[in-house]
Parts: structure tokens; sequence; C-alpha cells
């Protein structure tokens, strides 16, 4: 019951924080010098069309009369329209989400598939050279900047050995869109070659993002396996006999799970911040590149609207995570 | 004194830990004495375009760029704007934000209502996602990426703040000067802060790695400081262009980041073990 | 690798022969053709955008009356069959040729109409080249084959402006309008042309598709195996545009790459690089109206502070002509003896030390993502830095850029950029760039001078050829004399295709993307 209480309070909050984060926003990008009007008229535009555009886009009216209008919109569904392609953001961005979703779920998936054995191995083998081995990678994993991991990876596997696609999301077209995950979408049509090809252009930018947060998983799995270990109840177990493996696979690794899904909040944070420049490099057509792309025609329709979604995004992550980790570990629910 | 040594003969038996303070060290040299240490000082501002682009060699260590300029040279100056932006940009949002969070934490109003929700929208979203409106609606400069991871990183230091206070006025001794008849400035300057000093230096120092890489994070996206200044995030930016071929181009300056935001992980990752041992199994900020 | 190229042919065959149906049993398969595009379609409107960048989908989509052709350019009628200019140059009448949109029905002359009042009316894209010169609703069709413009002034670049005039089918866009919007929601990713080719598939995203049009007026005998298929998709990135081509997933690209990357291309065996000058000059705007470059002596210093040949000849490898007047090398009007400045610093030291009054420290302004602008700052700063003048540089976005531009007092003391060709006239670059009218607007650089703006007005109107190139020949030589901007360089189109493509037209307009004169080997 209280569980549930605090859940709805959390869902309640997001209202406003939502109009806050709206807020910041709007304020951020109001005290722009860019005119992206100018910008969009053409640069041989004239003073008229320039003039007739910012009508058009309402950007004529007082600071306060555009800030309510955005704020009806946005409850509405409307983002307004990109100063630059015309297009309502809405569109844009849900048409892009599935691609930034696709990336993250996959590399969120690598890093707990590769990340949760490392880590428990090297708990189990505290000290040895594989548990030194394995602090340095999570140590360097936090360091390393992603966008250069990124072209690392591509001037390595895409440039000099040739085995992966340097950048994009598929060859050609894709499948049709369905789902937008193109993984799902091709698989689900049986159409193995674009799968393959999906799958393909997925290795580098998944690989590079999941670094961190494989880094992250493996350390608190680390942790978390270790405190594990070292309670009574495994004592206890050792010594009624049950074999070391069970025990630490049955008993400790869940302990150590809760350990991890817990910092799966942090974890999609760091993918969501780590997505935009990675996305940048290997030109997959995300909510990251989007943003990047608004930010260098200064379209801040746009960069609001990405902030939104992107606020949206993490603070539901963050409220599924809590939900999950109470139904792991009743203990917090108390 | 005696913690201090205490602390020193701890680092130095971390070996992890004596690595990152090394190559902390190491950084903050390279800064002061780049003009010493660099072989080319005057290509932070002086260009050769008829020796552009050559692969590293005894006169280049790490070869040349798109202006002729020598790369390694111009990692050393620019490990001087690194420490600039990350110092001040660390030092301005704790300036902020322990003070919001002392005032947050010990007043029970509407008043620290409101200051901790402003907090948690900015905590709402991804830092660098906010740090790049900011950066992108007032211009690439270096100021202003000080000024936008400044905005974005203040709420993290107020949140910190605040829990650690609510929790420093539950304990005894606390109370007990409350009731005293301590004042609040009081309290919290000599009470409450010297509480929770170890867990926010433990924060900053690896703050300082995160601030670095964001900082990058934005020079790449061309938010940084413009050309033709040696700040590392632009240099890669610069070189992608230059791949394959110019391969040292956009590798040195990557490793330069790599090394310093490791050197304050490692060193911040020792200092938690020893001063802070209860958030030893919390996020690493 | 293999079996994964094989495949993908396969299917790209295999949709070519759907798309076309019956059309590919009369014309010989062409195959399809790929080009990498550095900037996204994002919207197809050929009303709504100007730019170089995505000039193809004007050009393959759509028609107008008039089309540049080759290079140096030269203007012919186009869907136009012949056009009348009356004596005084204000009325010009255009008869249509027998033409369809794609969905076959006749090109009217009321879709003309309906063409130049919509562009008036959205007041985007190419509207400027309009405004002032064709109201709203003068344009006139007497019959379903003529059309008549009647100008509101003279002007002697009327003509040249016409192929912007794209034509769009009337009755298909009225009926997608939504709001009075002029369908400019459902012609950003639609098609109402009745260009060479017909679009298939569009995504803002990706790019587009489009179908050869069997029946486009001009007819296909002309080109042996014309192509079924054209394909651009967006690559942002230059390495995948490069390595794509040569491993012949693309088999075109701009022309505009690094030279660095045109060099790895020319080492592949898939890859043929022609070679063209076209008309995009780089230079920096002066600020001439604030102070100290009102000074000509400081504005003299500054060109003479440039390292020209260390820019030209090491950063860009030569890759680039030497322009040192404002109109391109290879455009009528360009006085052919003009030898421009060269890096100086003695000379700079002596125009500098003739500056009256204080000379505080210069902005450099460069456009952010455009490494040649940082560059060029940078090397500007250098040879400053040398003769004592303190600078800094400030690079932003072009929208920034753009806005900054049109200000008096926002205006950078100096900005370097490129100018780009619209329309093939000398207008095109000296009437806007320097013309008293176009101050704030088209000229950011606040210059004025009687001389030169009487030149370039006379030759505005003018229909008389020979007093129009002398015209221009006498400004270039006075702008550069009075050192008006820093001008640098001319840009060479480098076209890397591949090989395997053969009749290739460029035009500094259409760039070598009108695809329609192409076949696949």
């Amino acid at each position: 019951m209280r569980e549930l209480v605090l859940t709805l309070n959390r869902l309640l909050w997001l209202v406003p924080t939502l109009l806050g984060l709206l807020a910041i926003t709007f304020t951020i990008s109001h005290i722009i010098p860019a005119d992206p009007i100018a910008f969009i008229a053409g640069d041989n535009a004239s003073a008229e069309q320039i003039a007739a555009l910012k009508a058009k886009f309402g950007v004529d009216k007082p600071i306060p009369v555009q800030l309510w209008n955005y704020v009806i919109g946005v409850a509405q569904g409307d983002f307004g329209v990109s100063l630059y392609t015309q297009r309502p953001i809405a569109d844009d961005l849900v048409s892009r989400l599935p691609a930034t979703l696709e990336l993250a779920f996959v590399s969120i998936l690598l890093s707990a598939v590769i990340g949760i054995p490392l880590g428990v191995l090297a708990a189990i083998d505290r000290n040895s050279w594989l548990d030194h081995v394995l602090r340095v990678f999570t140590v360097s994993g936090l360091a390393i900047a992603a966008f250069w991991l990124a072209i690392l990876f591509q001037l390595l596997f895409a440039m000099e050995l040739g085995i992966t696609p340097l950048q994009g999301r598929v060859d050609g077209w894709g499948p049709e869109p369905v789902t937008g995950f193109f993984l799902i979408d091709s698989a689900w049509t049986g159409d193995w070659e674009t799968f393959r090809s999906v799958a393909h252009h997925m290795i580098l930018p998944a690989v590079t993002l999941s670094f961190p947060a494989m880094a992250t998983v493996m350390r608190f799995t680390r942790a978390g396996v270790l405190d594990a270990i070292n309670s009574n109840y495994v004592d206890y177990q050792n010594a009624m006999g049950v074999p070391r493996r069970v025990v630490v696979w049955r008993y400790v690794l869940r302990n150590a799970l809760i350990g991890t899904v817990t910092q799966l909040g942090l974890i999609f944070g760091n993918l969501i911040a780590n997505a935009v420049v990675v996305e940048a490099v290997f030109d997959w057509p995300g909510l990251g590149l989007y943003a990047v792309n608004s930010i260098l025609q200064s379209d801040y329709n746009a960069i609001m609207g990405f902030t939104l979604v992107m606020g949206a995004v993490f603070i539901i992550a963050n409220l599924l995570v809590d939900i999950s980790h109470g139904l792991i570990d009743p203990r917090e629910a108390g | 004194m005696e913690t201090a040594r205490f602390l020193l003969r701890k680092l130095a038996a971390d070996r992890t830990a004596a690595l990152g303070a090394l190559l902390i060290l190491l950084l903050i040299v390279v800064a002061i004495a780049a003009p010493i240490l660099s072989t080319h000082p005057q290509d932070v501002s002086e260009f050769n375009p008829p020796g552009r682009l050559q692969p590293p060699s005894v006169e280049h260590f790490f070869g040349t760029d798109r202006m002729g300029s020598d790369v390694y040279s111009r990692i050393l100056f620019g490990a001087r704007i690194t420490i600039a932006i990350a110092v001040i940009a660390i030092g301005v949002s704790v300036l902020i934000g322990i003070p919001v969070g002392l005032v947050a934490g010990y007043y029970r109003n509407w008043v620290s209502d409101a200051l901790m929700r402003i907090s948690d929208i900015f905590l709402a979203v991804p830092q660098i996602v906010l740090a790049i409106a900011i950066a992108q609606t007032l211009g690439p400069s270096i100021e202003n990426v000080i000024l936008a991871l400044s905005a974005t990183y203040w709420p993290f230091w107020a949140r910190l703040v605040y829990a650690e206070t609510r929790s420093a006025l539950n304990e005894t001794y606390v109370e007990a000067s409350i009731a005293l008849g301590a004042s609040p400035g009081r309290v919290m300057l000599f009470h409450v802060l010297p509480n929770i000093s170890s867990s926010l230096i433990v924060r900053t120092t690896i703050g300082m790695g995160g601030t670095i890489l964001t900082a990058a994070t934005l020079g790449f996206l061309g938010l940084g400081p413009p050309a033709p200044s040696p700040e590392w995030g632009r240099t890669i930016a610069e070189s992608r262009e230059f791949l394959p071929e110019a391969w040292w181009y956009a590798t040195a300056p990557g490793l330069a980041i790599f090394l310093v935001v490791m050197g304050f992980n490692l060193f911040g990752d020792g200092l938690r073990d020893i001063l802070d041992p209860r958030t030893r199994r919390s996020s690493d900020g | 690798m293999l079996i994964r190229h094989a495949s993908r042919l396969c299917r790209i065959a295999a949709v070519a022969t759907i798309a076309l149906g019956a059309a590919t049993t009369t014309a010989t398969a062409g195959g399809k053709f790929v080009f990498a595009n550095s900037s996204a379609y994002d919207t197809l409107d050929p009303h709504a955008i100007f730019d170089v960048g995505r000039v193809a989908s004007r050009i393959n989509l759509y028609d107008g009356l008039m089309r540049w052709f080759d290079n140096p350019p030269h203007l012919e009628p186009w869907l136009a069959e012949k056009v009348d200019i009356s004596k005084d140059g204000l009325t010009y009448t255009f008869t249509l040729r027998d033409a369809k949109f794609h969905d076959g029905s006749p090109v009217e002359a009321s879709d003309v109409v309906y063409s130049i009042d919509r562009i008036l009316e959205m007041k985007k894209g190419a509207y400027s080249l309009f405004e002032g010169t064709v109201a709203p609703g003068s344009t006139k069709a007497p019959d379903a084959k003529t059309v008549v413009f009647t100008l509101s002034k003279p002007s002697a670049i009327f003509l040249a402006t016409v192929p912007e005039i794209h034509v769009v089918n009337a009755e298909l866009v009225k009926a997608n309008e939504a709001d009075g919007d002029l369908g400019t929601a459902w012609l950003s990713k639609n098609d109402a042309g009745s260009g060479s080719f017909q679009l298939k598939r569009y995504d803002p995203a990706i790019g587009w598709q489009a179908a050869r049009f069997e029946d486009h007026f001009f007819g296909w005998d002309m080109v042996d195996n014309p192509l079924d298929e054209i394909e651009f998709r967006t690559v942002v990135e230059i390495n995948s545009r490069v390595l794509g081509l040569m491993n012949g997933d693309f088999h075109g690209t701009d022309g505009y790459l690094p030279q660095d990357q045109v060099k790895r291309l020319r080492t592949s065996d898939h890859v043929v690089v022609q070679e063209e000058e076209s008309m995009r000059i780089f230079y920096s705007i002066i600020h001439n109206a604030r102070p100290p470059m009102n000074d000509i002596n400081f504005r003299k210093a500054l060109s003479y502070a440039f390292d020209y040949d260390g820019f030209i000849d090491n950063i860009l490898s030569g890759s680039v002509a030497r322009n040192p007047v404002p109109l391109p090398n290879n455009m009528w009007g360009s006085p052919m003896d003009a030898n421009g400045y060269t890096l100086d610093l003695e000379k700079a030291k002596e125009h500098l030390a003739m500056v009256e009054g204080d000379v505080r420290e210069i902005t450099l302004g460069a456009l952010a993502g455009y490494g040649q602008t940082e560059q060029a700052a940078a090397l500007l700063q250098n040879g400053l830095n040398k003769i004592g003048v303190k600078t800094k540089i400030v690079a932003e976005t072009w929208p920034v850029a753009s806005g900054k531009m049109r200000d008096e007092e926002q205006m950078y003391d100096l900005l370097f950029l490129w100018k780009s060709t619209y329309y093939a006239d000398p207008n095109n670059w000296l009437g806007e760039m320097y013309a008293c009218e176009q101050i704030g607007a088209r000229n950011n650089s606040w210059y004025c001078n009687e001389e030169v703006d009487k030149l370039l007005s006379e030759a505005r109107v003018s229909t008389d050829q020979d007093l129009r190139k002398a015209n221009y020949e006498k400004a270039n030589r006075l702008l550069m004399e009075d050192a008006a901007g820093i001008f640098v360089y001319n840009t060479k189109w480098f076209g890397p295709f591949n090989k395997n493509a053969k009749g290739i037209r460029f035009s500094p307009i259409g760039n070598g993307q009108e695809m329609r004169w192409v076949s696949m080997e």
C-alpha cells in the first residue's frame, strides 16, 4: 500500500517537474543571441520576408505570451514547428525516439550480459589477476570520453580493418516501420538480410555506449557479491555443506542484482548523455543526432523539445527502476 | 597534522590511488610548466601551413595538426584550459550548492521545499543535456562552458548537502547545541559542515573527472572555446576530417583526457575508501 | 561481404522492376545511381529552399522555364520553348512546350502563374530574387501555353533568376492545402513536379528515391541507357561518403571535399574525380563603417596580413584558385588582369602606421563547424599578431552569424565565409555584396561607395551586355583597390563519381547533380 502511495506521489510530481523543466529550457532558449528566423529565411532574405516569418512562428509576441502558448501546445502534444525543417517537432521526436531507445536497450543488455558475470567472477576470485584487470577496466570505462572511443573504434574497425560499417543504422532504407525498432521490425517480417545489416551497424555504437555502463554494472555486481559472500548467511550455508557454487549463484547473485538494479537509473542517465555524442559520431538517426543538428541550426524549438522528451524519458526510467527495485527487494518496501 | 600523515600513509599504501595522485600531479605540473615542457610553445598562436599533418617524429612527438602546429605542445597548453574549466566550474557550483543545501536542509519551510524542487528539476535531466542547451545559447567560449557547467552542476551539491544536513541534524550533539541556543549559522558552519566535509571532498575529486569529460564533450560539439584554442575536445573534433590518415591527431588529445579523468577517478576512489567508508557502495557521482 | 553485396544488388534490381512496371520493358535497364549528400533533405518543397546543398531535389523532380547548363553556365529555355522580351525590358513572354506533370496532367501557363505567386506569398527560398521586381498577381496566363511576366522595374538579372521558378502542379498542390498553408506541409514530403524523375520514397532522416519519368517533355533519346532510379541519401560525415564511394556503395558525392580526402579517392579503382572551377568565392567581410576598418589604410593592412599562399597551397593543398576580386574569375565581368594582394607584412606595417586614430582589438568571425573559416581566421590572426594588431576569434553557428550580419552594431569586425552562385550573373556577387541599397540586407560590409554604386545600379537595369561587362570590371577593380573585403579564393569542384557513371554535366548552379544526363555502364 505504502509502495503504491509512493509511486503515485512520484507520478504526480512528474507534471510539475516537467513544467519546471519546460520553464528552464524556455528561459534558456529565449535569451538566445541567434536569430533563427533570419537563418531559415535564407541568406538572401529581405527584411519583409523576415518579418513575415516572425509573425508566422509567433516570435513577434511578448515572451510570456510565447511561453503560455508553448505550455498549452505541449500539453496537447504539440512541441511547435521546427524552425529549420518546418515540420512538427513532435513528429520528428517520435520518429527518432525508437532509434535511440533501441540503441540504449541493446547497450544495457550488452553491459548486463557481460558485466554481471565478470563482476561475479571478479568477486569470487578476489585479488586474482582477473580481478585486477577488471578493476582497471571498470575505472577506465568511466574515464574514457565516449566520442573519442567512438572515433577510435571507427578508425580501427571501420577504416583500417573494414569489418564494420563506419556509421548509419542500416544499409538502404531499413524495414517498413512498425515498432520503429529495426531489429524487431526486420525479424518480424522475416527479412533476415536487413536484420543482419541492422545488427552489423549496431555493433560499434552499442559497444561504445555500453562501455561505461558495463563498468558500472561490473563494479556494483562485484561489490554486491562481496558483501553477500562475507555475510553470515553464506557462512552458514557453507557450514551446512551446500556447495559453494550453488550458494554463489543462488543467493549471492540475487543480492548482487539488487545492487545493480538500483544503479540502472544512473546507468541510463549516463547512456542518454553519451548517446548525444555517440549518435553524432555514428550518424545514428536518433534523438541525440537530432539534438546536435538542432544545435548547429540554433533551432531552439527543437532543442526545447529534445530536452523535455529526454527529461521525461529519464524521469520515467527512474520511476520504473524504483518500482522494480521494490519488487525485487521487499525489504525496501517496509 | 596527525590526520594528514595518516591520510598520506593510507594513500601511499593504496597503489591505484597513488597512481591517481600521480596523474593529477602530472596534469598540474604540465599545466604550469607548459611553456618549458613543450617543444614548440609558439605553436599555440603561430602556424606553419607547409608542415601540416605530419606523422609523429622526434621533432613532433604527436605529429602536427591541420595548421602545421605541434600536437604535443598544443596538448600541454590545452591542459591549462582543462584545469581552469574544471576548477572554476566545480568551485562555482560548490559555492552555490553548499549554501543552498545547508539552508534547505536546516530550515523546514516553503523556501527549503522550493529550493529542493528547483534542484530536482535540474537533476531530472542528464547534466550534459542542459549544459548543451545553455552553452549553445550563450555562444562558444571558455567562460560560457564554465557557466553552463556551473549552472547545471550546483543542484547536485545542493541535493547532497541537503541530505547530509538533514541526517546531521538528527545527531545528538547537533540537537544539543541547538537546544543550547547556537545560532543557525553557527550550527551549519561549525557542526554540520565539518561533519559532511569528507564526503564533499570525495565527491569533488570524482566530480572533477566527470566535469572534465563533460567540458571535453562540449568542446567536441563545437560549444567550447573557438579555434585556434588547443582545447582537447575541439582538437578531436577538428581531426575527424583528416582520418584515417592523421590518426595521431585524434588519438593524442583523447589519451590526455583519458589519463586525467582516470587520475581523478582513481584518486577519488582511494579517498573514498579512506575518508568515507559509508558511501563505498553508492554511486560514483 | 561478397554475398551481402550480391544479394543487395538483386533486391535493388527487383525493386526497380516493380516500381517501373511496364516502363522497363520499353527502355534498356539503366540501373540506379546513389548519391551521398552532405546536407539533409529536410523538405522537398521547391519553393521553400534555395541552397546549393539541396539543389538535387529541385532540379531532378521539378522543371523551370529556363535552366542553367555546363560551366561557365549558359541559360537555355527548358519548359519554355522561347521567350520574348519587350523593348523596355519590362515584359517577358514565355511560350511553353508540351509537357506533363508526374500525374499525367499537362503543364499549363496557369501552373507557372500559381508557382510564382506561391513563391511571392510564401516569402521563402528564392523569394528575395523576385521581391520588388515581380509583383504578386502581376503574372498572367493569356492562354494555356503563354505566360507573361510584367516587371515592376527593369531588371537585367530577371532571366537569370527564372530557373528558380520551379513549376508545381497547381491543382495537385491546391487539393492538398491545409489551413491555407499553400500546401507547404504536403509538398514538403511529396512531389508535384514534371521533372525528369518522379519521387518514390522520402524520409527526412535518410533521403529520397525517385524513378525515371518516362513521359518527361525532353524525352530520353539523347541519353544511352538513362538511369532507372536515383537515390539521394544524406550522409553527413565526410569519411562515410568517401568510404562508400571507394567500396562502390555510393556513385557520387559533393565535390567540395577536403583535398586530403580527394587524394584518397584518387587512389581508388572505383572512383574518377572530375575537376572544374566553380563559382563560390571565399572571402572575409570587413565592416567598412566601423573604426578602424573605415580607414582604407587599416583595410589595406588587413589585406596584406593574410597568408594567401599558405592558405591556398598548403592548408587547401592547392585545391582552389586565387581570386583577388569579389567576383569569381570565371564569371564574365571579372577583370583578368587583377593581381590582388599578397602576404606582405612590411606593406601591412606601412599602412598600419598611416591609420588615423587608435587601433583596438579586432574581432575575427568564423562559422562554427566550418573548419576552413576557422583556419583562415587563425591565419589572419597570426599575420596581424606580427604587425602588432591584437585580435580575438569568435566562431559561431551560421544562424547566429547570419543574424548578426544584418545588424550594424552586432556585426563582427571581420567574418570569413563563402558566397555561392544562386544565379549566374555578376549581380549575384557585386550587386548584392556592395550596392548601397543592400546595406543591412545582403550588403553586410556596410560599404557604400558612390562611384561603385553608380556602376552597379547602371549594370543592374541595363540590357547592354558590353556596358554591363565594363561596369562590373571597373567595380571589381575599385573594390579591390578599396580593400573592401579580403578576397581569397574561388572554389574548385572535385566531383568524385563511380567510374561507371557517364555523362555527368557540371554547372555551378546544379553542382553536377542533374541526373537525367547520366548513365551507368
